[in-house]
């Protein structure tokens, strides 16, 4: 089988988008870890982050390939969307539902967190790297406008991650399926994993909000 | 018992369908669905009405051959059960039943609640088949299969290929039934001759003709009649990469 035959086949477009979405929930992983720091302290936030900086072309690579699995991701699910729609008769008829809603909607949790990620990219990315007109990275997050100064910025970044959750629940499982892992002996570590990456990770990345969009200023 | 029928009237895939009411009084609930509408049919042609086309063989529930919308679940609504084993006793007095044909475009409509299935055709002759000799047939214990292997084959084989998976799913994808025909011939000894090219094969055969893909939400294995579970098509898509990366190293070597 050639590689453009697997990858434009429905199983093959599949499997890259198990790989590259198991790969950008890893990387959710990685960037909760920085994000916690906020509650660390100001200096340590900063300081953290200027690490990164530091880091330079490094960074620039890690982001190119992000974008890359985030691209192709969203564009194989499109295509598979199309195929499916194509497939399906469209009749004025109803049928049952029995099946998780998590799985139904997956398409369009999937778009929403794209849109977050586009703003989240053009408000936090743009200002850390080129626009901070010398604030500091921990204001920017917890006070500035677009940031957890603005309320509906909070609310926004809530929904958009509650739903990301919801999203990795049937993704993961969904990739389990598709790189068949389920029916082997390791089925029953990756379900047990997978709840890091479907609820507690994104729950960590709500408590940031919750805490210093709304809390801290109640407290 | 009295039913109101509303059925799917149809004559070919490019008419426009439309629901029609039938009644039917004084059913015994102890007789099977199709014998219903063979009733119905009777009735029918009585009143010099066109009966309704409906697909039905055995009716043993092996067969593969009925199939189609009750109330809109694939089969009606007892688990695992084929139309054909589906009893009036399955519903109440007085009940609305509505009948529709499997819809998927790969299933273009022959008449009313009959669809052409012979995409599954196509998959099969594809890649779903094992080469043997010709010949006496071979001594039965001469190949010895482990009991779990030759379990789950079993169960993967229970497939009578109806398309129910294909109606059932919001893709109308053909995964449940491909990947029941590629696990219970991978599972096998019979079936490593042609190796790792089934799968390839199949698939590629299920893209061309049209079916969804599968976004995994189960809801082929919740309302097959022979309970043909999701595990198929985990094992499926790990022949599929073990298929490619052979595919792969192949090339390398040559």
């Amino acid at each position: 089988m050639s590689i453009i035959k697997l990858l434009t086949s429905s199983v093959g477009r599949k499997i890259l988008m198990a790989i590259t979405g198991l790969l950008l929930a890893f990387f959710m992983a990685f960037h909760l870890f920085g994000n916690l720091f906020l509650f660390v302290g100001e200096d340590a936030f900063n300081a953290y982050v200027e690490k990164l900086h530091q880091l330079g072309f490094l960074i620039r690579i890690a982001e190119f390939f992000l974008v890359l699995f985030v691209g192709s991701h969203a564009y194989s699910g499109t295509l598979l969307w199309i195929k499916n729609r194509k497939a399906k008769k469209v009749v004025s008829s109803y049928s049952k539902v029995n099946t998780s809603s998590a799985a139904r909607s997956a398409a369009f949790t999937g778009s929403i967190v794209f849109i977050f990620l586009a703003t989240h990219w053009s408000t936090f990315w743009y200002k850390f790297n080129f626009d901070l007109q010398g604030m500091s990275y921990y204001y920017v997050v917890t006070e500035s406008s677009v940031g957890f100064g603005s309320p509906a910025v909070s609310i926004f970044y809530i929904i958009a991650i509650a739903l990301l959750g919801y999203h990795l629940k049937h993704g993961i499982t969904s990739a389990g399926q598709t790189l068949g892992i389920v029916g082997t002996k390791y089925e029953k570590i990756y379900n047990n994993l997978s709840a890091i990456f479907w609820f507690w990770i994104p729950l960590g990345f709500i408590l940031i909000p919750v805490w210093f969009g709304f809390l801290v200023r109640v407290i | 018992m009295n039913v109101n029928l509303k059925i799917w009237r149809q004559g070919s895939d490019s008419d426009k369908g439309i629901l029609k009411t039938y009644r039917l009084e004084n059913i015994d609930p102890n007789i099977s669905f199709l014998e219903m509408l063979d009733i119905l049919n009777i009735k029918l042609v009585k009143e010099k009405k066109d009966p309704v086309t409906f697909d039905h063989d055995c009716r043993e529930g092996i067969c593969g051959s009925c199939g189609f919308m009750i109330n809109g679940r694939p089969h009606g609504p007892q688990k695992a059960t084929t139309v054909c084993q589906l009893h009036m006793r399955a519903f109440n007095n007085e009940d609305d039943i509505l009948l529709e044909p499997f819809r998927a475009e790969s299933f273009p409509v022959i008449k009313d609640l009959s669809v052409d299935r012979k995409s599954f055709d196509r998959i099969i002759s594809s890649g779903g088949y094992v080469s043997t000799n010709t010949g006496e047939a071979p001594e039965a214990n001469s190949i010895s299969i482990e009991k779990e292997y030759a379990d789950e084959a079993f169960l993967s084989s229970a497939c009578i290929g109806c398309g129910a998976c294909v109606a059932a799913c919001k893709n109308s994808s053909a995964m449940l039934f491909t990947s029941a025909k590629v696990s219970h011939l991978s599972l096998l000894p019979q079936g490593q001759k042609e190796g790792k090219d089934r799968v390839a094969k199949m698939v590629a055969t299920m893209d061309e003709e049209g079916f969804g893909s599968c976004t995994n939400t189960g809801a082929c294995s919740a309302e097959c009649p022979k309970e043909i579970g999701q595990i198929n098509i985990a094992r499926l898509n790990q022949e599929y990469i073990l298929s490619s990366l052979s595919g792969f190293l192949k090339k390398k070597n040559e």
